[in-house]
């Protein structure tokens, strides 16, 4: 025993050592109106979930639109197969990079919540102090990236093979964000509202896949026999083909301000209802 | 008093443990129809979505030139076969590849190591449910095509045989790859970069005539396209290429993969420590 140990020192010193041991907690973050710094973090979050798998998420569907291209120009392109003004090929290249950007929006929102959902990993994202705007923004902003990314990323693959010229700028940029906004916002609603990956599975078989194959894709419209040309316009992914390609080729087979105003309605609704869910909790908190 | 005498004897069997076999063909397969939506399912809805969309954007037009310079089969009869012998090529490779890589990383492949199953065996049943999957997934792509498209049959046994050899070479690499992968990156990698590529640009959309001469032979390296021709074959009774190269080579690629999956197996490979 030491003599420090019998005989504690007098209650001032001792007040000034827990001082020093002791510091006050850390003051709350101040935040403004908008938690920049945390909104930015998820929107790392989503981007950095797909990059990790980035032959999954960027080159694989980069391949499989070139192998798109490939087979339906040599199965149909041959010779003298022109839509409007333009070889079959330079009509095709921009519906694919549409199609792959509303395919790869959807998969990346719809997979992140499920998986998240799936592995209860969702209260990392629940907990933090985000609001629901922000936290659909967050999302939402991951899904974008992924359809602008790949959709890049086709484009470039595409343009080594195919005569790619830009006739809208505007036009290109306008629908593919809108394009990959509105999957990545409907990928939200799925990945909400799905409890297990056959649920995603389906959805992505059963109505992402068809709409993106149906909607113009691969032909104009004016194929179409007579009554589904009246149901095509009631479909929103075929402005958003239409309105990409016009972008590129100049030839639209629809009126372009209903078609951005479609998009951009159909946008808006599908952001109230997501901003819904995830403010009534659905299927997201207990 | 003496403990009551417990024996337990050994089931016994001969040279092959047949109900081994038959409990793990068994298990792939519960695993096949558990997820039947995504593997029965989604290649049925993508493969008529296909035959739709080739059928509206070439039009009526381009209808009869597609083949031979006019004489043949239609767009839909030459594109429904190779869209099921596609469909069923990729589903015997995940078919083979899935379930073995799940169980590596769930580490459920004890299991099936701690067996009473030889290499052989093994082996043996793993590549047979995959091809069963293959065939399965083929049949039912087939099955609807013929809904739309009109296609008759014209060599059954044809048919039969092609789609056999396919989904066995098919089921085969998808073993090895599962082996091979650690990581559900990379059997996604083999797909994209492997199996897609072979199984597209093999004439299962296009014939031969419609690439230039280069490519033509480009195409004649690719096993997959005598697979998916002869299959096609057997229901227009057109074909590219001649059955009697093409099954021989796809019998022998098959053996060759088989060989080099049994070898992997017995060295235990990837699964045992």
């Amino acid at each position: 025993m030491t003599l420090a140990c019998l005989h504690p020192p007098p209650v001032g010193d001792m007040s000034s050592v827990m001082g020093d041991m002791i510091q006050t907690p850390p003051r709350p973050r101040d935040i403004g109106l908008v938690n920049w710094r945390g909104l930015w973090t998820l929107y790392l979050k989503e981007v950095r979930r797909f990059l990790n798998v980035f032959t999954q998420t960027v080159l694989a569907p980069m391949i499989t639109s070139l192998l798109f291209l490939a087979i339906f120009t040599l199965a149909l392109g041959r010779g003298d197969l022109n839509f409007g003004d333009v070889p079959y090929a330079q009509f095709l290249a921009p519906g694919l990079i549409m199609m792959t950007m509303i395919q790869n929006s959807f998969a990346n929102t719809s997979s992140s919540i499920l998986i998240s959902k799936v592995q209860g990993n969702i209260v990392d994202v629940l907990m933090p102090p985000l609001s629901e705007t922000e936290l659909t923004i967050g999302f939402a902003a991951g899904g974008v990236s992924r359809g602008v990314i790949v959709g890049l990323s086709a484009g470039l693959g595409m343009w080594l093979f195919v005569d790619i010229s830009i006739h809208d700028p505007l036009a290109v940029l306008y629908y593919g964000i809108m394009a990959s906004l509105m999957l990545a916002l409907f990928g939200m609603l799925g990945g909400i509202w799905a409890e297990k990956f056959d649920h995603i599975a389906a959805v992505t078989n059963f109505v992402i896949v068809p709409f993106s194959f149906l909607s113009g894709t691969f032909y104009s419209i004016e194929r179409l026999p007579e009554n589904w040309l009246f149901v095509a316009h009631f479909n929103p992914f075929f402005y958003l083909i239409d309105g990409f390609r016009y972008g590129f080729i100049g030839h639209h087979d629809s009126q372009l301000w209903v078609g951005a105003l479609a998009v951009a309605g159909v946008n808006f609704a599908l952001w109230l209802v997501v901003h819904r869910m995830i403010s009534r909790g659905y299927k997201l908190k207990p | 008093m003496r403990p009551a005498e417990v024996s337990y004897r050994l089931r016994s069997f001969g040279a092959v443990n047949w109900r081994g076999l038959w409990s793990l063909y068994r298990r792939e397969m519960k695993r096949y129809f558990k997820y039947a939506i995504e593997a029965l399912g989604g290649p049925i809805v993508s493969s008529l979505l296909f035959l739709a969309v080739f059928t509206l954007a070439a039009g009526e037009e381009a209808y009869s030139r597609v083949v031979a310079g006019g004489e043949g089969p239609d767009l839909g009869a030459f594109i429904a076969p190779g869209i099921a012998a596609f469909s069923l090529a990729l589903s015997a490779f995940h078919g083979g590849c899935f379930p073995v890589l799940y169980d590596k990383l769930e580490g459920m492949i004890t299991d099936v190591i701690g067996a009473p199953l030889t290499e052989g065996e093994l082996v043996f049943g793993f590549i047979l449910s995959a091809a069963t999957m293959g065939l399965l997934t083929g049949a039912g792509v087939a099955g609807a095509a013929l809904l739309f498209v009109d296609l008759e049959i014209q060599d059954p046994l044809g048919v039969l045989l092609f789609a056999v050899l396919l989904s066995l070479v098919f089921a085969t690499l998808g073993f090895i790859v599962g082996l091979w992968a650690d990581t559900w990156d990379r059997c996604a990698a083999v797909e994209t970069f492997l199996v897609m590529p072979l199984g597209l640009l093999s004439g299962s959309f296009f014939p031969l005539a419609s690439l230039p001469e280069l490519g033509q032979q480009a195409i004649r390296l690719n096993p997959v396209f005598y697979g998916i021709d002869g299959f096609r074959a057997g229901f227009i009774g057109w074909s590219d290429s001649s059955a009697l190269l093409g099954a021989p080579l796809l019998a022998g690629l098959f053996l060759a993969l088989y060989a080099l999956a049994w070898h992997l197996i017995r060295r235990g490979y990837k699964i045992k420590p």
